[in-house]
């Protein structure tokens, strides 16, 4: 019974997870950036769908505000900060490291230093019943459901159509696709725009069950780049299954041996990198 | 050129060791803590300068060995000549553990280090009965050894510039060595070193260990330096703000992450003093170092054309992703 409950507890932290690292994998596999920015969004769309919540009452507008905003937010900052430290990853990574430490600190003086939540809509509250007699909270299972619809989504939109199509061809050979006529500048602004759609997103829904306070970006920026090298950078498979593992294992960690839940997480990435350091879905590195 | 080198590095040595005379004790912790820090950031230069590795879990080594010494001294009462050699075995161990990180290279070392990195700072964070959590070990007593007891912070700064001093000896000696310079064969071509049949994956082991064991020591001065450690002397943020300290220092040189320590170390005793956002000023640092100085203040100076010898074999003042190497 309990079995059930935890692995329930684990695929709506992974669909959490996985809104966030989706993100991730796609901006790197694409573009080669790596954007540390991502915690930092899932906080900041979490606060600002949570302020759109107190002034108009609407929870898909508050998502919809947490995730368009953010996705501006990371075309400016793609477009006028990233775009100049050309491959050198080193660069990103303490560029958009600043850009957190910047955010967080006007975040901090807008939304102060409390720990913060969003009330789910009211379709959402209570329990909800299973098949087998169990009951769940029902905001957590429209969580599974919704990241298992974005997750179909974004496979269809990956594998099925044309920019499918052109965005897999850029994440195998970007100068090949510029030279075929297609305008992968145009195809950038669209992954950093929909990476930062989702992330913004992922902090409206988390912030209904995970609160929202300052530190919280790192701590859900790690969870997911777990997920990432668990799943392998730059893979939307992987992030799907990393972020399944990731889920399951915290949560039946924080039930087995409460202790080292905290660390519990890092186990399947140790392994991996003990036999396939380029994680479950990476290519050769 | 080399007569003027020689009477600077005089006047440094000599201005280092009468700085208790002249420096109050403000400026005096404030110099601590440039070379403590300063060591700190060595390690992540000895890596990132060196192979192109750029590790992003330090201060876990920093606050391996400084946890190890706080709890031997005041949990349970062990005396300075056996917390310190233990403080520096665990900085040693753990960094044979994390070591698995060189199995990567690229983006995925740095991810895979801020993950590592993460998991000490939990456990520091988490195992309450252990290490006291978030409130930290208090009380650390001074370093000492049989009746000698070092209370006088002049007299500790002098251990402190001694041990610092050491090891930017033996890092010079080592960079310097056939060693190092197998080292940066490998970051400018890893498949050309290979082919010249040498043990890649050993290489990049011993300089994470090597690495790791600097900033184990750099803890073992912090701790008796601050006498309180807690997970703040773990996060990731630390590594970070290191790793900024040699990029504002550049790479490259022995003196960059020193130069980088007191830069960033200096302005946020500066900056906190004024106003409350410390963090937006660093935040800009970041990006405004990234952006438009990537080699540093050293970077800066060079360009100017105050330009000392750089042979084929000096480390490289530029820094290069493994990518480019290939």
């Amino acid at each position: 019974m309990n079995w059930i409950l935890q692995a329930l507890n684990g695929f709506s932290l992974g669909a959490l997870l996985f809104l966030l690292a989706s993100g991730f994998t796609l901006t790197f596999g694409l573009a080669r950036v790596v954007n540390m920015a991502h915690g930092m969004y899932y906080l900041l769309g979490g606060y600002i769908g949570l302020s759109v919540l107190r002034f108009t009452g609407n929870f898909w507008l508050a998502l919809l505000a947490g995730g368009f905003s953010i996705a501006i937010l990371n075309y400016f900052v793609d477009r006028y900060l990233i775009r100049r430290t050309g491959e050198n990853h080193l660069a990103q990574v303490l560029l958009t490291v600043g850009i957190v430490l910047i955010l967080s600190d006007i975040a901090l003086t807008i939304w102060g230093g409390d720990s913060l939540s969003l009330p789910p809509p009211a379709f959402a509250r209570g329990p909800i019943e299973l098949p087998g007699n169990i009951f769940y909270p029902k905001y957590r299972f429209l969580l599974i459901v919704f990241g298992a619809i974005i997750g179909a989504v974004l496979w269809i939109l990956y594998k099925k159509t044309q920019i499918g199509a052109i965005v897999r061809a850029g994440v195998e050979d970007r100068e090949m696709v510029n030279a075929m006529g297609i305008n992968i500048d145009r195809l950038f602004t669209l992954v950093f725009a929909l990476a930062g759609f989702l992330a913004g997103m992922s902090g409206v829904a988390g912030g209904a069950f995970l609160s929202l306070y300052p530190g919280a970006e790192w701590e859900i920026l790690i969870l997911a780049l777990v997920v990432v090298i668990v799943g392998g950078l730059g893979s939307l498979e992987g992030a799907m299954v990393g972020s399944v593992i990731v889920g399951l294992v915290d949560a039946y960690a924080r039930w087995l041996l409460p202790e080292f839940s905290h660390f519990a997480v890092f186990a399947p990435m140790a392994v991996l990198l003990l036999f396939r350091p380029q994680g479950l879905f990476g290519k050769e590195a | 050129m080399i007569l003027s080198r020689w009477s600077l590095l005089l006047c440094v040595v000599a201005a280092a060791l009468f700085a208790p005379l002249y420096l109050g004790p403000f400026w005096l912790s404030l110099l601590m803590q440039i070379l403590i820090f300063g060591l700190l950031a060595l390690s992540v230069e000895l890596l990132l300068g060196h192979i192109g590795l750029f590790s992003v879990c330090q201060a876990a080594f920093f606050a391996v060995s400084a946890y190890t010494v706080a709890i031997l001294q005041v949990k349970y009462g062990q005396p300075t000549i056996v917390a310190v050699p233990a403080g520096m075995g665990a900085a040693i161990i753990l960094s044979l553990i994390y070591g698995i990180a060189v199995r990567t290279s690229g983006v995925y070392f740095i991810l895979v280090t801020i993950a590592l990195g993460h998991v000490f700072w939990g456990i520091s964070w988490t195992w309450v009965s252990f290490t006291n959590g978030e409130g930290g070990i208090t009380n650390v007593p001074a370093p000492a050894v049989g009746s000698l007891v070092i209370t006088s912070h002049s007299s500790y700064y002098y251990i402190v510039l001694a041990v610092v001093a050491l090891c930017v000896l033996g890092y010079r000696t080592l960079t310097r060595s056939p060693f190092g310079l197998t080292l940066r064969g490998i970051r400018e071509s890893e498949s050309r070193m290979r082919g010249l049949g040498y043990n890649i994956a050993a290489h990049k082991y011993t300089a994470f260990v090597l690495a790791g064991t600097l900033s184990g020591i750099a803890g073992l001065l912090y701790i008796y330096f601050n006498r309180f450690v807690s997970p703040a002397n773990a996060e990731f943020f630390l590594s970070i703000e290191v790793a900024l300290m040699v990029l504002v220092g550049g790479t490259g040189t022995i003196l960059g992450p020193f130069i980088g320590s007191a830069i960033m170390l200096g302005l946020r005793n500066y900056v906190s003093a004024y106003i409350d956002q410390w963090m937006i000023v660093m935040g800009l640092i970041f990006i405004v170092t990234m952006l438009w100085t990537p080699d540093g203040v050293l970077g800066v100076i060079r360009s100017l054309g105050i330009r000392g010898k750089t042979s084929h074999n000096q480390p490289g003042h530029r820094t290069r992703t493994p990518e480019e190497g290939k």
